[in-house]
């Protein structure tokens, strides 16, 4: 089965055998062709994101403005810090020259001089791999002013590592902007988006790493070639990170569309012990999760996970079996969420800590059943009322955990005997007309 | 304590700003350089780097305080990060985490005495392949149980 | 114009604003916290989330750009729940001791809790625990429970002021603001952020726990710290001044003020040492005694000296009224030349803010009235520096001080005073210079009366009495009332406010000018005004109903055009 992003070749990432095996060949071919051709066959090839979002990469180029003087910049997302995802650092291991080819293919077609690699700072042994890799190609001038003699072209760009400092909310596209720029990181209020109003207020694409290491050999081989692979509504491949209880955890490239069983049980090993399953998240922790009794015929892609209820998010795979407490899980995935929130939007801020709140009082036993149903609802509230997309994060594993294994919580639950008074603010009192202007 | 980079780390932060177009985008690098020297971000870090980087001070204090990796106080020579996320919780992640608390007698933030150790209960590092794991400093160790995560603590001098 | 539809209601909107700025023009308002109309658009708060039809989720009106035939839903269904889940979210740690907090009862939070909030928490896990009590600088407290990281504060301090001094630190709910350790909140504007922290979380250190807001009553008032003459509510309990708050006007203060304003303008009002009724030396002991005992010697003793031999100087902070019949008085009645206005411009005090370097809130008024101080009256008469060289020189022996100690100003004063043989002053507080005088009469403060001022730009503005003097009653008199001062009795202690035997300079001078013979019509300041307005073409078709409670920029060349802060 062919592999595009994590050929099986020895010493991959040293750059001589990159070489060898027609490295940077693709980026050569891309001087010859106009920014036009490029983000087209992009477009055609039907290549999404793998950053979580699988929205149109070329589409995603085409957005960036043509006639602008300002300058135009690239982000390519490594921040990979949702709990489940750990693809991206095999590149950065394994392939981090096509990832550089990628960005420089990136950078030409949407006429960007700069890229900056945000990768987490926990991956330190990473970043130095990546940064080795960097060196090496600056210095036989595939990257940085060189480049224009080594690809006769007039183009060049440069490209710079950007290490994060533990932040999950750094992977949310505009926090991580904001993060280049030397601040904290919070997510920016959208509309504008980045390709009006991206680093530094200028026009900026950001794509995640998979996804630039898919560009060469899609600019290599054609568009054609690539969008027949796996699902065509999502084609290609997708580094699948199968984690939790399987007997070989690992990441797998796998065409897409591949069925989650095979994954698990013909890939990943098999549930220790014969276990069987009884929950799966399909696509990091974010993502609601697929009771271990459907997952028969589940495909994993876009559109196929869309309908079953979930999404394909990082394609982190965690495997659960029949003994796994899901409370405790789900109060660690909210425990997660809730370290991680930035605090800047008050139904996240709130919501996240609520939700803990509640969760750990259920693992300790002291929940009621009417606790269920709350959690429910604060899910409910912050999803799409929030600044960017964690509000969604943290309330869908919530929203969806407790309604696709309701048994579970209600087997930790009490019935509701609380003789407690509520909790009264005040006594309601709407009016048709606020009692006075209320001020600025 | 006053701090100042030394020559070598000024020399560092010099090539570091020419990647970026605005001073300010630097701090993120900066302060790991300073951390790497000072050991953690003191105040007078914080002052030394606002005025390195033509920032104000309580823009690079609210960024120290916004990342986890920053420490806002004297670590431990080894700094034991222990990953107790879904993945590895699911493969023990918790056990090892109690150990290593028992055995160095330190809870979450803490500094032990002789400042050799300090412990810390981390979010996801990307290690759920290979999980659990701990991280001493900037290294992983992976696919750990609970004897093997005790006896790298033994290791560590 | 084009036009978008809120709540089925067809308004117009400038292009460019956005969907929250065109309701508030149109008298719709969307609740909101974070969102401030003059700082930038932050988007924190969710609580101003609307529908618009084509969009498929709720979006915040703060920072959605009004489009041509827009439909915005502010009180559909789904609207509602938003905005009641937003307000049980910041509910849910916020510690809800409104009973001890200062900013109840002007509270956003508390107002929109009514208004738009469910009533019922259903939180019970443990709040959040935060600092308290920091001393962010000299004069602003920070509770951090109470915080609800609106960042109105910060961004104030970073667009208006232009000094960081206010950050976020940390993350999450930890999430709290903070100065850099060993900094402090101390720009000479750091109160506004009391103003407009939507709630308790910020306040006015010299305010704390001094009264319920609704005990007071605000009056709209002019601030007498310098030329600037910001637009200010003055808030008085029991005939005291409590506090003084910015009041909007775009064409002076905006919304704010400075913490000069605020907190040194108004202590002497009710200070002790207020001058209560006149005062007669007697065996070097200034007694008090009837006004026309006051009067009678005042006339004798100016009678007692030529015209050369006397001169008066006046405060260049005067009403327009004041300054109309103190020049009057001096130029008709007591046909003196030797008269000037003391001008307080201190050098490099001023900013590109608010604060002027003219410490006066009237010298405009003097320069456009033609009396501009430094310049002599009516020709041939001594300017400010020649006069203090007269009385220096002996040659001038008898001085009337109006509303001014000179000596507070400038120590070196001191010996001039001394030199006089007789000195009247109109003086609100007994001071330096008061020691020295004659006579004193007891002068209101600008805040005990009526009057206009016109301030560097040109622009007349209302002062308007807050509290009252023995002369005045607050129902009669059209002054703003409390539930204290409406429903209080003679039978509650809060009824027995003390009030000062003083009087409005321009009656001051009516009365003297009675004494020398000339009679004034004049009952009220509004009167002189009117006056004014008839004979001086730059007051023309002005009344105290025109000028209003934002005042009315005077057409004349000299004057600047609208500022920008």
């Amino acid at each position: 089965m062919e592999k595009i992003v994590l050929p099986e070749i020895e010493n991959f990432h040293q750059l001589d055998v990159y070489i060898q095996n027609a490295g940077y060949e693709a980026a050569k071919s891309a001087f010859t062709q106009t920014t036009n051709q490029i983000i087209d066959t992009v477009k055609k090839s039907g290549l999404r994101g793998r950053g979580g979002a699988a929205f149109s990469a070329g589409l995603k180029w085409s957005f960036m403005p043509k006639n602008n003087d300002k300058p135009k910049y690239l982000c390519v997302n490594g921040d990979e810090s949702e709990p489940g995802s750990f693809k991206d650092r095999q590149i950065l291991e394994r392939n981090p020259h096509q990832l550089i080819e990628g960005t420089i293919i990136a950078c030409y077609a949407i006429g960007a001089k700069s890229a900056y690699i945000y990768v987490r700072g926990e991956y330190h042994k990473w970043i130095k791999l990546l940064q080795k890799a960097l060196d090496d190609a600056y210095e036989k001038g595939f990257v940085g002013e060189k480049m224009k003699e080594t690809f006769g072209t007039d183009f060049s760009c440069n490209i710079y590592v950007h290490k994060g400092a533990g932040a999950y909310i750094c992977g949310e596209e505009s926090s991580l902007m904001n993060s280049i720029e030397g601040q904290r990181g919070y997510p920016r209020v959208k509309p504008p988006f980045p390709a009006q109003n991206g680093l530094w207020g200028n026009p900026t694409t950001i794509n995640n790493v998979e996804t630039i290491t898919n560009i060469p050999p899609i600019i290599k081989k054609g568009w054609e070639w690539f969008s027949a692979i796996g699902e065509p509504k999502h084609p290609g491949t997708i580094l699948f990170g199968v984690s939790g209880h399987v007997n070989n955890p690992g990441v797998f490239e796998l065409p897409s569309g591949t069925l989650l069983t095979d994954i698990i049980y013909k890939y990943a090993g098999g549930v220790i012990g014969g276990k069987k399953i009884k929950c799966v998240i399909p696509g990091g922790s974010s993502m609601p999760p697929l009771r271990g009794d459907k997952l028969e015929g589940v495909k994993m892609d876009a559109e196929s996970l869309k309908a079953v209820g979930s999404a394909i998010g990082t394609g982190g795979i965690m495997v659960m079996d029949e003994d796994t407490d899901l409370v405790r899980v789900l109060a660690r995935i909210a425990k997660f969420y809730y370290h991680e929130s930035c605090g800047q939007c008050t139904p996240c801020r709130e919501g996240t800590g609520w939700m803990l709140k509640i969760l750990n009082r259920l693992v300790r036993g002291e929940g009621t059943s009417k606790d269920l149903d709350l959690l429910i609802t604060i899910a409910k509230n912050i999803e799409g009322n929030t600044i960017c997309a964690l509000g969604d994060a943290a309330a869908w594993p919530v929203k969806f955990m407790i309604a696709r294994f309701r048994e579970e919580f209600e087997a930790v639950v009490k019935d509701e005997v609380s003789l407690e008074p509520k909790n009264k603010v005040h006594s309601m009192r709407h009016t048709a007309n606020p009692i006075a202007p209320v001020q600025v | 304590m006053e701090f100042k980079f030394s020559e070598e780390n000024l020399q560092k932060i010099e090539l570091v700003l020419k990647k970026y177009p605005t001073k300010q985008a630097a701090v993120m690098p900066v302060l790991y350089i300073a951390q790497e020297q000072n050991g953690w971000i003191s105040k007078e870090v914080m002052v030394e780097t606002a005025s390195i980087l033509e920032m104000n001070e309580e823009d690079v204090f609210g960024v120290v305080t916004f990342y986890t990796m920053y420490h806002k106080k004297e670590m431990g020579k080894y700094h034991i990060q222990v990953c107790t996320n879904v993945s590895c919780m699911l493969r023990g992640g918790y056990q090892i985490y109690d150990a290593v608390k028992e055995k160095l007698g330190l809870d979450n933030g803490d500094v032990s005495n002789d400042k050799k150790f300090s412990l810390e209960e981390v979010e996801c590092m990307g290690s759920c392949g290979t999980a659990p794991m701990i991280a001493v400093n900037e290294d992983y160790f992976e696919n750990l149980d609970k004897e093997k995560a005790l006896q790298i603590l033994d290791s560590l001098n | 114009m084009p036009k978008i539809i809120i709540d089925g209601k067809e308004i117009e909107f400038k292009p460019g604003q956005t969907v929250i700025q065109a309701a508030r023009e149109n008298g719709i308002e969307i609740p909101h916290f974070c969102w401030h109309p003059s700082l930038s658009v932050s988007g924190n708060c969710r609580l101003c989330l609307v529908e618009i039809e084509k969009m498929p989720k709720l979006v915040i009106s703060c920072s959605t750009t009004a489009t041509e035939g827009m439909v915005v839903q502010t009180q559909s269904e789904k609207v509602i729940a938003a905005r009641n889940a937003v307000m049980e979210f910041i509910l849910i740690n916020h510690p809800l001791d409104c009973p001890i907090c200062d900013e109840a009862g002007e509270c956003k939070l508390q107002d929109y809790t009514y208004q738009h909030s469910v009533g019922e928490s259903r939180f019970t896990e443990e709040k959040n625990h935060k600092e308290k009590r920091i001393e962010l600088g000299p004069n602003v407290m920070f509770d951090g429970e109470r915080c609800i990281s609106c960042s109105r504060c910060i961004r104030f301090c970073d667009e208006i002021v232009g000094e960081k001094e206010l950050t976020f630190i940390k993350r999450g709910d930890r999430v709290t603001i903070t100065t850099f350790p060993g900094k402090k909140l101390e720009n000479p504007y750091s109160m506004n952020v009391t103003d407009i922290c939507p709630v308790g979380a910020l306040t006015n250190r010299d305010f704390r726990f001094k009264s319920r807001v609704w005990e007071m009553a605000p009056t709209k008032t002019i601030c007498s710290g310098c030329a600037r003459g910001c637009n200010i509510d003055l808030w008085t309990r029991n005939n005291e001044v409590l506090r003084i708050t910015p009041r909007q006007n775009e064409d002076v203060n905006s919304f704010w003020m400075c913490d000069n304003g605020r907190l040194n303008t108004f202590k002497h009002v009710n200070a002790n040492d207020r001058v209560s009724g006149p005062h007669l030396r007697k065996e070097g002991q200034l007694i008090k005694c009837g006004w026309d005992e006051a009067y009678a010697k005042t006339l004798s003793e100016l009678k007692s000296f030529a015209k050369d031999e006397i001169a008066a100087l006046a405060s260049s902070s005067l009403t327009v009224e004041d300054t109309y019949l103190v020049s009057k008085f001096v130029r008709s009645t007591l046909n003196m030349k030797n008269f000037d206005f003391v001008r307080k411009v201190v050098a490099g005090s001023g900013d590109a803010i608010l604060i002027r370097e003219d410490k006066a809130t009237n010298a405009k008024g003097f320069e456009l009235m033609g009396v501009e101080p430094g310049k002599s009256a009516s020709g041939g008469g001594l300017k400010f520096d020649e006069i203090i060289s007269h009385i220096e020189s002996g040659r001038i022996k008898a001085l009337i001080l109006i509303e001014e100690d000179l000596i507070g100003w400038n120590p070196a004063f001191e010996k001039i005073l001394s030199k006089l043989d007789f000195l009247v002053t109109i003086s609100t507080n007994f001071d330096a210079s008061t020691s020295f005088a004659n006579v004193v009469f007891p002068a209101s403060t600008y805040a005990e009366k009526n009057g206009t001022w016109i301030n560097f730009q040109g622009r007349i503005q209302r002062i308007r009495p807050a509290v009252t003097t023995i002369e005045m009653e607050r129902s009669l008199d059209g002054m703003s009332q409390s539930r204290w001062d409406k429903f209080g009795t003679d039978f509650d202690s809060w009824g027995k406010a003390k009030k000062n035997d003083a009087r409005p300079t321009w009656k001051i001078i009516s009365g003297l000018a009675s004494a020398f013979g000339t009679k004034y019509k004049f009952t009220m300041a509004e009167e002189i005004f009117n006056e004014i307005a008839h004979t001086n073409p730059l007051f023309t078709g002005l009344d105290y109903d025109v000028v209003g409670e934002n005042g009315v920029q005077l057409k004349t060349e000299t004057v600047k055009k609208k500022v920008t802060i």
